[in-house]
Parts: C-alpha cells; sequence; structure tokens
C-alpha cells in the first residue's frame, strides 16, 4: 500500500492480496494477480491499463458485484466475502453508486424517478436539499420529466451520475463511463465527478483507458496483466502518458 | 438461404424451442383426438366382428336390435319358449341366447369394480361363443360364473372364489368356476363381464322374467332354408338376419356413435391451434425483433428484403415440421394417458394402446406446418422491411401499434360490433347479424387489442402501486411493448372468452329448462327399472314407512315395424290418482280401467306446457309477438279426441283397436304412462309383463327419509332406479351441467397454450432485458424483488386477458340469452364467473414461474457486458 499518512486514513474500500482467476486448466486466466490497493476516503482514484489488464475485475470485485479468487475486500469495515447475497445486495443498495458505460437508466422511468431509483428501493425519503442541489450540479432540473430515451447519451450518462450521489453512498464506481461519450460530454461528466468529489465529499473509483479522462482524478494507478504496476499523484495528461509509456516499456 | 435458416436454428435453438413448444401442444392435441377415436373406432368395429365370427343367422326383434344402446323398456317377443322352438328347427347345429343387464362384482370390502359391468348368459357353443377360457371351466349350474380376467384381477377372484354379485333381481352369491377372455382384451364390455349358466342368466338378467335379445344361431349348411323355418315358427315380431347384416348394423350404429365424437374432439383442436397461432405470431414476432440487428446486418452486407424473408419463412417450415412431428408424438403419448385417465374414473373407452394412420400424421404435420407457416409469416415479412442503419439501433421500447389510424379503427369498429349485437338483440336489426357482429367484435378486439393493453396497463399501475416500486415497474413494462402484450392476452382471451360464453348462457338455458320441467312432476318418487321391478319389491315399496300411496305401472313398449316407439301400461287407478301427478283434462277414466277405453296423452297442452312463455315467439318460429300465446298451434298432424280409435299393434303382431276414452294433462308422468289402458286391456296386448314404474307419494314430513329407505330397499338391485318426482329437471340439469362443464373442460386446453404463450413472452423479454436486469441488481434490487416484478408483470398480463375474455364473454352470453326470447333469463352465477376469472389469472401467475427464475438468475454483471 502506498501511502504516507497511515495513521489517520480512512479507506472506502480496499483490496488485500486479491487474485481472480476466470476459466480451468489451459484456458485459465489469471485477471488479478496479487493486487493489494486502498480507495481513501474523499478522494478520486483513476484505475487505468491495457485493455484485458484486470481493471473491470478489480473494480467489480471491490463493489461487490463479483468475488475474488482469494484474498479480501472491504467496503469501509465490512468483509465482502463474509457476506450472503442478501447482505452483499442491501450493501451495494446502502453504501454503493454505480456509473456504467451503458443501460444505465431504466427505459420507463423519467429521469428523475431513475435518479430517486436506489432510494426507493430501500423505502427511503431522498433528501430535497441534497436531491436538488446534486440535480442542480449536473445541470438536470429541466429535465426530469424526461424519458431517458429523450435524452442524449452524454445527458442520460449525467442522470447516472446523479443518482449514484443522491444516495450518499460510502464510495461511487464507474467503469469507462465517458467510453461512449464525445469529448465535450465527457469533459462535462467528469467534472461532475471531480465536483462531487472536492466539493460534495464524495469517493470515486473510475476506471478508464484514456489518459485525459485520468487526469481529473486525484491518483491514478496502473494496471498491467492482473498487477499494479505504477502510481501517479495528482496526474496531468502528460504525466499519465509518460508513466504508461514507462509502465508498458 | 436455407444454410442461413439453418445455421440460425442452431444459434438460437432456445428461442426457438419456444415457437416450437405452442405448435406441439396444439399438434398433440390434435393429433390425441384423432388417435383416440381411430382406437376406439377399429376397436369397437373389430370386437364386433369377433363377437359375431361364429355366428351365421341371429334371431332378433323387429325393427330394431334390441342389445344395441339403450333398449329403453322395450320388451323383447324373444320369451322362455323361443330358445327351445329355434333349437328345435332342422338345421340349426347351435342357438345360443344373448341378453346383457348390469350386474355388479363388489369386492371384499363392499364396493363394486366397476358400475358397467355386464351379466351374460355363458354360451356352450364352443364356435358362436366369442369369449375363451383362460382357467377353470363353463358354469353348468346355477350359483356358477365365470368372471372376466380384468375383473377377477381387480376384485382378487380365482377359480373357486365366491363372490357376491349385485343383479337386477338382489344380491347373489356365487361361485367363479371359470376366468375368461375375449380375444386379446379382457372382457366384450367395456366394464368386465361375468357371464351365467344360461337358465340362471334368464331369470337375474331379465329381473325374474326370461326375456332374450338375441338368439344366435350357427346352422349345418347356413342359408335360406333354415331362415324361413325359424321365421314360421317364431312370433311375427321377431325377425331373423344373417351375421354380417348384425354385425354391418351395429358397425354402422357404432360408427356414428364415433363420428359424432371425432369432429366435436377435433373441433376443440383446432380452436387450440387458432390459439396457437397467437403464441406462435407472437413468440416469432419477438425473436425477430431481437434478432433485428443481426437482420440488419444481413441486409447492410447485401441481403435483398426478399433473402430475408426467405430465410425467415424457411425458419418457420423447419420449426413446423420438426414440432408437428414431436406434436404426434406427444399426441400419442397423451391419448394413451387420457385412456388410462378415463378408466380410473370408472368411464373405459374400448380400445387401449395407440392407433396411428397415415391420415393422422398427414394432417398433423400439415396443420402444424400450415399453422405455423400462416403465423410467421407478417413477422418474417417486417423483418425483410429492416433496414440496414438498424443494426446501430437500440431498442427498449415498441409504441408501434398504438397510432391513431389503430385508435380511430379499433374504436369504430368496436363501436360498430357493440351496436349491431345490441341491435339484434332488442330485435330492431334481424338475428342473423349475431354471427357477423360476434366476428367483428373480434376483429375488433384484434386490431384494437394493442390500445387496451396500453390502456389497461396504465389503469391497473394504480392497484399495482400497492406493491410499491416493483408493481410500479411491472405495469410499465406491461405498457412497453403494447402490441406485444396484446397478442399475448388476446390467446387467453379467446379462452376465457368461450369458457364465460358457454357457462353463462348454458347455465341460463339450464335453469330456464329445469324450471319449465319441473312444473310438470306430480309424485313424490318414481321407483324405476328397465328390466322390471321383481313383484315383492314392489310390494314392499308399498309397506315402506312413510308412504301413503304407491301405483306400481306395468308397461311395455310397443315398436310398430320401423315406427316410433309406442308406450302402453297399466296400473291401480284408484292409487295412480293418490300418488301421481296424472290428471284427466278430458273424458273420463271410468272406460279405460273396467272396459277397453284407452287415455292419452292432450299433445296440444304437452307442446304448449313444454315450450312455455316462448310458444308464439321464436321457437316456435311464428315470429310475430302479437299472436295470442294461447292460441291453438298447429302441430302439422292430426289433434286426437276422445271417441276417436286408435290402432294399437300387440306384441304378437296382431292389431289391436281402442277407443280414447280420456286425454291426460301433460304432466310428466302421464308421459311415463304413454297410452294408459286397463288390466283386461294390457293383458291382451301385451301379455304378462314386470312392474317398471312406481310412483310413490309420502308423507309429507318424511319425504326426505322415505327416499333414503326406498334407497335402501333397492340396493342390491342394480337396474332399480329411486328418483324423486322431479327428476327428469333434475336429469336435464345434470345432463347440462355435464355438457358444460365437457366443454369447458376441452376449451381448458386452448388456456394451456395461452399459458405458454404468456411464459414464451415473458422469458424472451427477460432475455432481451438482461442488461437492465443486471443493472437493478447492482443498485441493490434484491433477487426477491426481482422475482416480485417479473412475476406480476405476468399476473397483469393474465388479468388483462381475463379481464377483456371474461368481459366480453360475459356481454356475449347477456346478448345471446337475451336474444333467445322472454322466457329465458341471465342469471349470472357471479361465484363461477369468478372462479373462471381466478383461473386467467393464475395462468399468468403459474406462467411467471420459469420466467421469474430466469430473472433472479440473471447475474449482476452482465449490466457491464456490452451486447
Ligand atoms: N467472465 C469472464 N470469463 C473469462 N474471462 C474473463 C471474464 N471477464 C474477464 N475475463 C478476462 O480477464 C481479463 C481481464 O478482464 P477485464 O477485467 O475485463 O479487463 P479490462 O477491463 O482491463 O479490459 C481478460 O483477459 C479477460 O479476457
Ligand atoms: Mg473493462
Amino acid at each position: 500500500m502506498t501511502t504516507t499518512e497511515a495513521a489517520q486514513v480512512e479507506w472506502a474500500a480496499q483490496v488485500h492480496d486479491a487474485t481472480k482467476r476466470y476459466g480451468k486448466g489451459d484456458s485459465t486466466v489469471m485477471a488479478l494477480n496479487g493486487v493489494t490497493v486502498g480507495f481513501q476516503k474523499g478522494r478520486f482514484t483513476a484505475i487505468m491499463g491495457p485493455s484485458g489488464s484486470g481493471k473491470s475485475t478489480l473494480m467489480q470485485c471491490a463493489a461487490g458485484l463479483d468475488q475474488l479468487t482469494s484474498g479480501r475486500a472491504f467496503i469501509g469495515s465490512a468483509e465482502l466475502g463474509r457476506l450472503s447475497e442478501k447482505q452483499l445486495t442491501l450493501l451495494r443498495r446502502e453504501k454503493v453508486g454505480f456509473v456504467f458505460q451503458q443501460f444505465n437508466l431504466l427505459p420507463t422511468l423519467t429521469a428523475g424517478e431513475n435518479i430517486a431509483f436506489p432510494l426507493r428501493l430501500a423505502k427511503r425519503r431522498p433528501d430535497k436539499a441534497w436531491m436538488d442541489q446534486v440535480v442542480q450540479t449536473v445541470g438536470l432540473a429541466d429535465r426530469l420529466d424526461h424519458k431517458p430515451s429523450e435524452l442524449s447519451g452524454g445527458q442520460q450518462q449525467r442522470v447516472a451520475v446523479a443518482r449514484a450521489l443522491v444516495e450518499r453512498p460510502e464510495i461511487i464506481f464507474a467503469d469507462e463511463p465517458t467510453g461512449n461519450l464525445d469529448t465535450h460530454s465527457s469533459g462535462e461528466i467528469l467534472s461532475f465527478m471531480q465536483t462531487a468529489v472536492r466539493d460534495l465529499g464524495q469517493t470515486v473509483v473510475m476506471v478508464t483507458h484514456d489518459p485525459g479522462a485520468a487526469s481529473y482524478a486525484d491518483r491514478v494507478l496502473f494496471l498491467t496483466d492482473g498487477r499494479l504496476t505504477g502510481e501517479v499523484m495528482a496526474p496531468t495528461v502528460d504525466s499519465v502518458l509518460a508513466a504508461m509509456r514507462q509502465t508498458v516499456a | 438461404m436455407l444454410r442461413l435458416a439453418l445455421s440460425n436454428l442452431r444459434a438460437n435453438w432456445t428461442r426457438f424451442l419456444a415457437t416450437a413448444a405452442a405448435v406441439v401442444v396444439g399438434v398433440a392435441f390434435l393429433a390425441a383426438g384423432l388417435m383416440l377415436t381411430d382406437a376406439v373406432r377399429v376397436s369397437l368395429l373389430g370386437s364386433v366382428e369377433q363377437q359375431y365370427a361364429g355366428v351365421d343367422l341371429a334371431v332378433t326383434t323387429a325393427g330394431e336390435f334390441a342389445n344395441l344402446g339403450d333398449a329403453g323398456e322395450s320388451v323383447s317377443p324373444l320369451g322362455a319358449d323361443s330358445l327351445a322352438l329355434v333349437r328345435a328347427v332342422p338345421g340349426v347345429v347351435a342357438a345360443a341366447p344373448v341378453t346383457t343387464a348390469e350386474v355388479r362384482v363388489l369386492k371384499p370390502d363392499g364396493e363394486a369394480v366397476s358400475l358397467r359391468t355386464q351379466g351374460r348368459p355363458w354360451i356352450v357353443d364352443d364356435e358362436l361363443n366369442p369369449l375363451t377360457l383362460d382357467s377353470g371351466r363353463a358354469p353348468t349350474a346355477g350359483g356358477e360364473v365365470v368372471v372376466d380376467r380384468a375383473t377377477a384381477d381387480r376384485a382378487g377372484l380365482r377359480t373357486g372364489s365366491t363372490v357376491v354379485l349385485e343383479t337386477p333381481l338382489g344380491e347373489r352369491t356365487a361361485k367363479v368356476v371359470g376366468i375368461s377372455s375375449f380375444g386379446r382384451s379382457a372382457a366384450v364390455d367395456p366394464g368386465g363381464t361375468v357371464s351365467f349358466f344360461e337358465n340362471e342368466a334368464a331369470l337375474v338378467l331379465g329381473g325374474g322374467r326370461v326375456s332374450w335379445s338375441q338368439i344366435l344361431v350357427r346352422t349345418a349348411g347356413g342359408g335360406a332354408p333354415v331362415t324361413q323355418s325359424l321365421q314360421q315358427v317364431l312370433p311375427p315380431l321377431a325377425q331373423v338376419v344373417t351375421a354380417e347384416d348384425v354385425v354391418e348394423r351395429e358397425q354402422r350404429v357404432l360408427n356414428t356413435f364415433v363420428d359424432v365424437l371425432r369432429p366435436v374432439l377435433t373441433g376443440f383442436a383446432f380452436l387450440s391451434l387458432f390459439v396457437c397461432a397467437f403464441v406462435i405470431f407472437n413468440t416469432f414476432s419477438v425473436v425477430v425483433t431481437q434478432r433485428f440487428r443481426e437482420l440488419a446486418l444481413v441486409r447492410a452486407v447485401g441481403g435483398t428484403p426478399a433473402q430475408v424473408r426467405r430465410s425467415l419463412m424457411v425458419e418457420g417450415v423447419l420449426v413446423g415440421l420438426v414440432a408437428s412431428a414431436v406434436g404426434l408424438v406427444a399426441g400419442a403419448a397423451l391419448s394413451v394417458g387420457l385412456q388410462a385417465l378415463l378408466s380410473r374414473f370408472d368411464v373405459p373407452l374400448p380400445g387401449a394402446g395407440v392407433k396411428v394412420t397415415t391420415g393422422t400424421v398427414v394432417m398433423g404435420l400439415v396443420v402444424g406446418t400450415l399453422v405455423t407457416v400462416a403465423s410467421v409469416a407478417v413477422p418474417a415479412f417486417r423483418a425483410g422491411r429492416t433496414k440496414p442503419v438498424e443494426a446501430m439501433r437500440s431498442s427498449a421500447f415498441d409504441r408501434s401499434g398504438t397510432s391513431k389510424v389503430r385508435l380511430v379503427l379499433g374504436g369504430a369498429a368496436l363501436a360498430a360490433a357493440v351496436g349491431v349485437l345490441l341491435g339484434a338483440k332488442a330485435g330492431a336489426l334481424p338475428k342473423a347479424l349475431l354471427g357477423g357482429g360476434t366476428l367483428f367484435m373480434f376483429t375488433a378486439l384484434v386490431v384494437g387489442g394493442p390500445l387496451l393493453a396500453r390502456v389497461f396497463s396504465k389503469l391497473l399501475s394504480f392497484p399495482m402501486r400497492a406493491f410499491g416500486l416493483t408493481g410500479r415497474l411491472a405495469a410499465d413494462n406491461c405498457a412497453r411493448n403494447p402490441k406485444r402484450t396484446a397478442t399475448t392476452a388476446n390467446a387467453l382471451v379467446i379462452g376465457l372468452f368461450l369458457v364465460t360464453l358457454v357457462t353463462v348462457s348454458g347455465t341460463a338455458v339450464k335453469s330456464w329448462a329445469v324450471s319449465r320441467l319441473n312444473t310438470l312432476s306430480g309424485s313424490d318418487y318414481i321407483v324405476s327399472s328397465r328390466s322390471g321391478i321383481p313383484d315383492d319389491v314392489v310390494a314392499k315399496i308399498g309397506t315402506t314407512k312413510g308412504v301413503e300411496g304407491s301405483a306400481g305401472v306395468r308397461s311395455v313398449v310397443l315398436r310398430p315395424d320401423g315406427g316410433s316407439p309406442f308406450i302402453v301400461s297399466t296400473t291401480d287407478f284408484e292409487q295412480l290418482a293418490r300418488t301421481s301427478g296424472v290428471k284427466v283434462a278430458t273424458g273420463s277414466l271410468d272406460t279405460v280401467a273396467n272396459g277397453d277405453g284407452v287415455a292419452i296423452i292432450d299433445q296440444q297442452e304437452l307442446l304448449k306446457n313444454l315450450l312455455g312463455d316462448a310458444t308464439g315467439q321464436d321457437l316456435a318460429g311464428t315470429g310475430d309477438p302479437s299472436a295470442d300465446p294461447g292460441a291453438t298451434i298447429d302441430l302439422g298432424g292430426t289433434t286426437t279426441k276422445v271417441g276417436d280409435q286408435v290402432e294399437v299393434p300387440a306384441l304378437d303382431g296382431s292389431p289391436v283397436v281402442l277407443t280414447v276414452a280420456a286425454t291426460l294433462k301433460a304432466k310428466l308422468d302421464a308421459l311415463t304412462l304413454g297410452n294408459l289402458v286397463g288390466p283386461s286391456t294390457f293383458a291382451r296386448v301385451a301379455g304378462e309383463q314386470p312392474v317398471r314404474f312406481v310412483f310413490v307419494r309420502t308423507d309429507p314430513s318424511q319425504t326426505e327419509q322415505v327416499g333414503l329407505r326406498l334407497e335402501q330397499l333397492t340396493r342390491s338391485y342394480t337396474t332399480i332406479d329411486v328418483q324423486p318426482g322431479n327428476f327428469v329437471g333434475q336429469f336435464v340439469g345434470q345432463a347440462l351441467d355435464f355438457l358444460i362443464n365437457a366443454v369447458n373442460a376441452l376449451l381448458a386446453m386452448s388456456l394451456l397454450v395461452a399459458l405458454i404463450g404468456i411464459v414464451n413472452t415473458m422469458t424472451l423479454s427477460i432475455i432481451e432485458r438482461r442488461q437492465e436486469l443486471g443493472m437493478v441488481r447492482a443498485l441493490g434490487m434484491t433477487r426477491g424483488q426481482v422475482g416480485t416484478m417479473v412475476a406480476l408483470e405476468s399476473v397483469l398480463l393474465g388479468t388483462l386477458g381475463t379481464l377483456v375474455g371474461v368481459g366480453t364473454g360475459l356481454f356475449l352470453g347477456w346478448v345471446l340469452v337475451g336474444s333467445l326470447g322472454q322466457g329465458i333469463s341471465l342469471n349470472v352465477d357471479w361465484g363461477r364467473i369468478g372462479l373462471i376469472a381466478l383461473a386467467g389469472v393464475a395462468v399468468g401467475a403459474l406462467a411467471s414461474l420459469l420466467p421469474t427464475r430466469r430473472a433472479t438468475r440473471v447475474r449482476v454483471l452482465e449490466a457491464m457486458q456490452p451486447t
């Protein structure tokens, strides 16, 4: 674990010595191979690496969507391997927010209903002031009554981000949230996530293969063949590119 | 294109399984119906031939073959002496009497093996006897019987066992001396056969009086001379025919039976195939929609619309052929299963096993494939129009089917249909339009279906909110693709519509008929027996506690050669007046009781009574509502008045002329009596006859107990029935109830198909939505919540189909019953309608099991896997 302030650090999520193996026999793939990493509260972390390096696997295992082959994963103080399927579901509902690359929204619900969806699943009342603030921040105030099919791709992703934020989770996981967007919309989404972390105190972990996207984060982790191979703090596009060249070499 | 089609089938076989399931079920029902009737026919016809294999000539009653079907109380002229007469004729090598009567074989626990076991005389001559002995020997004295091997097995009997039998002459104990079989089957009679020693059979089976229904004859050289000598020694009403004639005529009767059974069964099978067409159409549409991108890709790389279309049609043909073949096999299994089921309920069908004819195979394959291809044509045509760009589109909604044009068309058609039906009901429009209006209404339902589906899902989404978010989402999902929802629900609509209609209008007709008939009854109980009630039993009825009066009626049904049956009866006239509803309309019974007068039924009144209020209306065909209901109706025949002469054919064939002395009011009792004569006249016409009815009048405070006592008294006499005075009403009511239930049971097939339809649609849309389901699972929807959501969606589909189906059924029932005439009123049994509705909703709930399983198994990670 690479940290200098070990004493007072609070971890939103961590994995210890994580391995994930797919398949059996000859076709075995080690998607994660002894990864230990922590995601600090109130930080924006980006995970980068070449395609097939295990980014999505790491994120899914850390978020409790999939189980590790060996090693341990925590969200807050809860060890995921010890939870039942039902407890995991409730944990995701209460403590984790998600933004996917696509298929983020329920087509029959309006934008506003989609945003409130996890809260309604938990039968919790949305905090009106917080909801308003989130909706303001992502700039959707006048679009709340629209169905997803009436929104652009960028707007749909903004709804997804708002949904992740509105439940005030311990941590938000985003897997290539801008993968399907143009540069302009990407920029918007990334700034919202940055704002959410800096101004609203949220924690975000984002998988991306775009150095530009990674530069919005506070910290970038590099993954190669299922191992952590590098880290850049306070990244810029150039420092990320430089680090990429180094890890590939 | 065949290659493309084949590779598609291989790649998407699970989806085609869904389409195939509907075809399989439809063809299976059709095939089972055909195979069952074929099996019954072949075995019936075969068994007739086998039965007469060694027979040269048969002596029967004239005009009718008395051992066929329900001989009623008709009396055979073949009495005690006839057998000896036949045997004495030169050229006759062997003669064997035939008669059958119900006999019950009691198991050690006192229960009957079957209610359909028949007693027969054992035929001594080996060639005349169609039965063979498996073990033991033939009965050679009274008290000895041979039992067929199936009955023996079921009652645990062996040669040497003692068995208790219930017979027309009461309970008897007999010794089993042999076990018989009939060719490859156990017995001639589906319910089993008990064979008695000839002399004993004569008395026991005839209820104390010898009366053969047939005498089978084997001749030395066969042929005409023996026939002639037989005819000379026998009474004129006896007829001598060749065995071939008997076989041919019996087979003709049996064929009629099968000919009635077959169209009924296949009719219902075709109905379920029609429902299948909806399901196939829908399933295939969904499959095609899901493959839109793939089809668009085919178009993008240069496939022409015609090629896409042809490839899909080829898929349809292949699926149809394979599924029809599977359906034929399933049908064979079904027909075996049905036979087993029926015999468990003591309704064994003659002939066991499967009878597969080329006709059935061809019919199943052709019909199944045609239905599939026809249902596939529309989706295939639509797929041909897929634009190449659609390869890039993702489709979450399909709002097609809710266009303005459809709204206007569907709405207008529905309004017009309702208008026509209401007009026809009120009499403003000709009744002939009822059929057209009904068809029209269906078309409107199909065209306007998607619209109804949307409106209903919207309306139902309010009550669904009680289930919280999951309920809301379920309602939303139903409205998502209204056309698909509507087509799925339509399969259910058709079945429920027919069930409701049959129930509602059937019940209305039933209660009308029963109430009409009940006004006609007179006595408290009628004890009756086809073969006659032993005199000591008649006497005991009279002395039963609580019986205030009883009139034993001796009667006989005479059938003038080729003519209609003619009942002649006599009784104690004083008792008759006290115990029955028989009332004199004109004339007097005095000369009837003591002279040669005859009392007949006032036919004018009879018709008026039976048709009641409806006469003068449409049932009588006059169509003139202004006609005086009391006006005389021309029956087309001549009316008999007091003083007229009637000619009655006596049992020995000579005509007896009687004078009409009275006409009787048309009560049911009078109908049972037929032509009432005095004892001496009766003896002249019919000779000596047993009592066949006893009219019983009870102490009003004990009516029910008397019924039980009479039951007890006659319990061991298999042919004696104790019926309440209003039994005809009860019987007709029960018969109609049975008919309604039987029709509904057959209609239930279509509900099964609808169930498959819902399973298909739901399963396919789950596959379609798996990423969405993965997403909601990731966001924290529990498996249970996902399951509830899918189950509710399926229940909603069921409810939609139920509301429309039952609603339409009720409406049409109301229209049809209302248009029948003023006498019939619609009193809906809401309990039953509630049950039908429940069944519809249950179909939805049941259909959700599979899709729900599938949905809850969607892995969370599917949300992240791009297609
Ligand atoms: N469900 C799976 N079954 C088998 N192998 C998988 C599965 N998911 C991922 N993999 C393999 O695991 C490795 C890592 O995948 P992933 O985490 O998706 O990489 P990334 O997101 O960095 O592109 C890849 O080699 C991939 O092929
Ligand atoms: Mg990935």
